[in-house]
């Protein structure tokens, strides 16, 4: 093994901004996917160029590898950089969640106060999860810039002031306007990932990104339990019903500025420091934006998982802006009541996405990609079906044991479509993120557009026809094919396509000579788990590179 | 999962017979109570301040003996059609117990035949809309037995306007303007913060 190209590897990895992220999660994934924690990690302190490492262990609570990345997922710890970085990072996502569905739970009193149709209600939840669409698009590039602790911090406290001029919106535009600004700051969960895929090493990252996501969407079930509460508490204390609701929002709006502060303070982009403070040489490689860009929009798979995650994700997006509304309005329950219940759907996630991803990687190991979008078919198929059933139940007991269920399954469909896309490209893996989290926002606006705007469906209808949609839109699925692993239907290629072929089909020869290439090469060597129990087998490279380990 | 699904089906197809409870129908109501409102200062009412006056009898035209079951009345703000149009939670519905028609109460009074009337104060909660008046007539098991209404049976006369009252306050307003200005002024402290550090980690 050649010491000199090994330490140009390292040194891109670390140097190299763009692809900064995407060779970390190369490395990290493999070895998630394999179970080989230690036999890479200790070649590379053998003759990597990061110092002794047992004076580096020394500086960290946690277990890490020679890049400093945590190998261990200490729940429970909040030392830092790692787990602290952790706790910070779905704690904040949490806030922006909360505040962004902190209106739901108290519509029933903001529509008289503030004079709205079901139209305009429709219309403030559309614009709830439109602004999003693209603001996670752009967090990527801004985690890439500045680093995840900065961008999400600016981003939470640019969407704060949003909050608190909720409480002082006084009509259906003013109402609009501030829902549509305070739903930016859900593009946070690009930050999220972006930030434990940074500090968590392959063994722990996909539990790092799903616990992190999972608990993250939590704020939007939480929310609808704490506004009511807060708002009856508000109410005790003496205020009237209508000022009641307008003060209660700024509990959502001061955790989320103190989240912000929390971030800035005690948190950190990478192990060794900050992004301001790392020395960036001039050997750093920077990726062109234009061909990351094109390689992205280039290659079908990342829109078809942006248009099933919109129905998964967008489908619990729009669940947490009517279903509080639709238990007051259909089963007559109190304002208290419909908020527990709604609560419920959003806080299965605290397991839910989190067991998606493990589902994935489990699948992954016996079945491969193949057993990674079955296993997203059928969940997310099956929450179709409950949608369906969600409409049609008449009685409050069935339709909250209805709604549980198909809550667990639009949850783990989530937290599956993050098992595939990591591997949908690996150049653009940042672009890519973006647009499949972006699609689940334009999932939830589509369908709200659709089924729940106005008058013209009963609530129950809408969700029914949602269900529907669902199933057609799942479909999709089937047309995802990987020539070196196959798709739901088809086996891999019998041209005998290799990983190399697909992961290095984004880099011309040019940019192959340059050597920019290396780190999608490790990653297509890692990738191979993904053919499933057969790996074990797997040839060397036909272009000759050699295996890294022993 | 199929035993799971049908005992769900199953489920809801036996929740969907015992769910449907029905409650007194609107039109088998008798029209037997004449309802007069009257309020001051032209058509719009402020919530919380305004007064209304509200008179009603039993209508002689009808058979004597009719309301002799007649034991409480109930007087209902109610919504007009024009404040129910694309407000499903304000739908009208012909069963009593599912109408959302007249959601906010009045009073409620023992019943008598003539020379009732009561002067009521707006309240603060009621919201922006237009109104009429409703008197619903109980029997002693509690359930709508007549009614009579201050406007035709289109809804369209003798409606009213309140302006509800809108809960904002000065300090509301300067506190949540003091607080989005923090928030943004905290943010480009914390990018100079960043920067200064930065430049002293460089000169180090």
């Amino acid at each position: 093994m050649c010491p000199s190209r090994l330490h140009r590897q390292l040194f891109l990895s670390r140097r190299a901004s763009p692809i900064l992220l995407s060779t970390q999660l190369v490395v990290t994934i493999w070895k998630f996917e394999t179970g080989q924690p230690s036999k890479n990690t200790v070649k590379f302190n053998m003759e990597g160029s990061y110092g002794a490492p047992e004076s580096v262990q020394k500086r960290f609570a946690l277990p890490v590898d020679s890049e400093h990345k945590a190998t261990e997922f200490r729940l429970f710890s909040v030392a830092a950089p790692h787990m602290r970085a952790f706790h910070l990072s779905w704690v904040s996502f949490f806030a922006c969640f909360v505040s962004t569905f902190a209106a739901p739970p108290l519509l029933p009193i903001i529509r008289d106060d503030l004079d709205l149709t079901a139209t305009d209600i429709g219309n403030a939840g559309i614009a709830a999860v439109s602004g999003a669409v693209f603001a996670r698009v752009v967090m990527g590039t801004a985690c890439d810039l500045v680093g995840p602790r900065l961008a999400s911090a600016a981003l939470i406290l640019i969407t704060a002031p949003a909050v608190y001029c909720t409480a002082i919106a006084n009509s259906a535009a003013s109402f609009l306007l501030v829902r549509f600004f305070t739903g930016f700051s859900i593009a946070t969960f690009v930050s999220t990932q972006f930030w434990m895929s940074s500090l968590f090493s392959s063994k722990v990252v996909g539990t790092a990104n799903g616990v992190a996501g999972g608990w993250g969407n939590l704020g939007g079930g939480a929310t609808q339990l704490i506004m009511p509460l807060v708002f009856s508490l508000i109410q005790n204390i003496g205020a009237t019903k209508f000022t009641a609701w307008r003060i209660a929002f700024f509990i959502p709006a001061l955790f989320q500025t103190l989240s912000a502060y929390a971030i800035f303070f005690l948190g950190q982009d990478l192990p060794d420091g900050n992004y301001s403070q790392l020395h960036k040489s001039g050997d750093k490689h920077k990726d062109s934006f234009s061909q990351i860009f094109r390689h992205a929009v280039t290659n079908y798979r990342g829109w078809i998982l942006a248009l099933t995650y919109g129905y998964c994700f967008g489908v619990e997006l729009t669940i947490d802006n009517i279903i509080a509304q639709y238990f007051y309005d259909r089963f007559n329950v109190n304002l208290h009541t419909a908020g527990i219940i709604a609560a419920s759907f959003g806080l299965s996630n605290i397991f839910s996405r989190p067991g998606g991803g493990i589902l994935s990687d489990i699948m992954a190991k016996r079945y491969g990609m193949r057993g990674r979008l079955w296993a997203l078919w059928i969940l997310q198929t099956l929450g179709g079906i409950f949608c369906i059933l969600l409409g049609r139940v008449g009685s409050l007991s069935v339709s909250i044991a209805v709604m549980i269920i198909f809550s667990v399954f639009v949850q783990a469909a989530c937290g599956l479509t993050f098992g595939i896309v990591p591997f949908v490209s690996r150049r653009s893996l940042g672009i890519i993120s973006g647009m499949t989290g972006g699609g689940g926002n334009v999932g939830a606006v589509l369908t709200q557009v659709i089924f729940f705007r106005g008058s013209r469906y009963s609530t129950e209808t809408g969700i029914t026809l949602m269900g529907v949609m669902i199933l057609c839109c799942t479909l999709a699925i089937m047309l995802i094919y990987f020539p070196q692993w196959g798709g739901m239907f088809c086996g891999p290629s019998s041209k005998g396509t290799t990983e190399e072929d697909y992961y290095m089909g984004e880099w011309d020869s040019a940019e192959k000579e340059r050597g920019i290439h290396m780190a999608s090469m490790k990653f297509s060597e890692n990738s191979r788990s993904e053919r499933g129990k057969k790996v074990e087998s797997a040839p060397t490279p036909a272009n000759g590179t050699p295996n890294t380990y022993v | 999962m199929a035993a799971l699904e049908g005992f769900l089906v199953a489920s809801f197809l036996l929740s969907c017979l015992t769910s449907t409870s029905y409650g007194v129908s609107f039109s088998s109501l008798q029209k037997t109570i004449v309802v007069s409102a009257s309020h001051q200062q032209g058509k719009v009412l402020k919530a919380g301040e305004d007064k209304i006056t509200v008179a009603w009898s039993y209508n002689n035209s009808f058979p004597a003996g009719t309301d002799s079951a007649y034991k409480t009345v109930k007087l209902k703000l109610c919504y007009a059609p024009i404040s129910q149009q694309d407000r499903a939670w304000r739908k009208t519905e012909d069963n009593l117990e599912k109408d959302k028609t007249c959601l906010h109460n009045i009073a409620s009074r023992p019943y008598s035949h003539s020379n009732n009337n009561i002067s009521w104060t707006v309240e603060r909660d009621v919201p922006t809309a237009t109104y009429f008046i409703r008197v619903y007539a109980y029997n002693s098991a509690d359930e709508e037995v007549a009614y009579g209404q201050n406007t035709d049976a289109h809804k369209t006369t003798n409606l009213f306007q309140v302006e509800a009252v809108s809960g904002r306050h000065a300090s509301l307003d300067i506190a949540s303007v003091c607080f989005s200005a923090f928030s943004v002024v905290s943010l480009i402290g914390f990018f100079s913060l960043e920067k200064r550090k930065a430049k002293s980690s460089q000169q180090k």
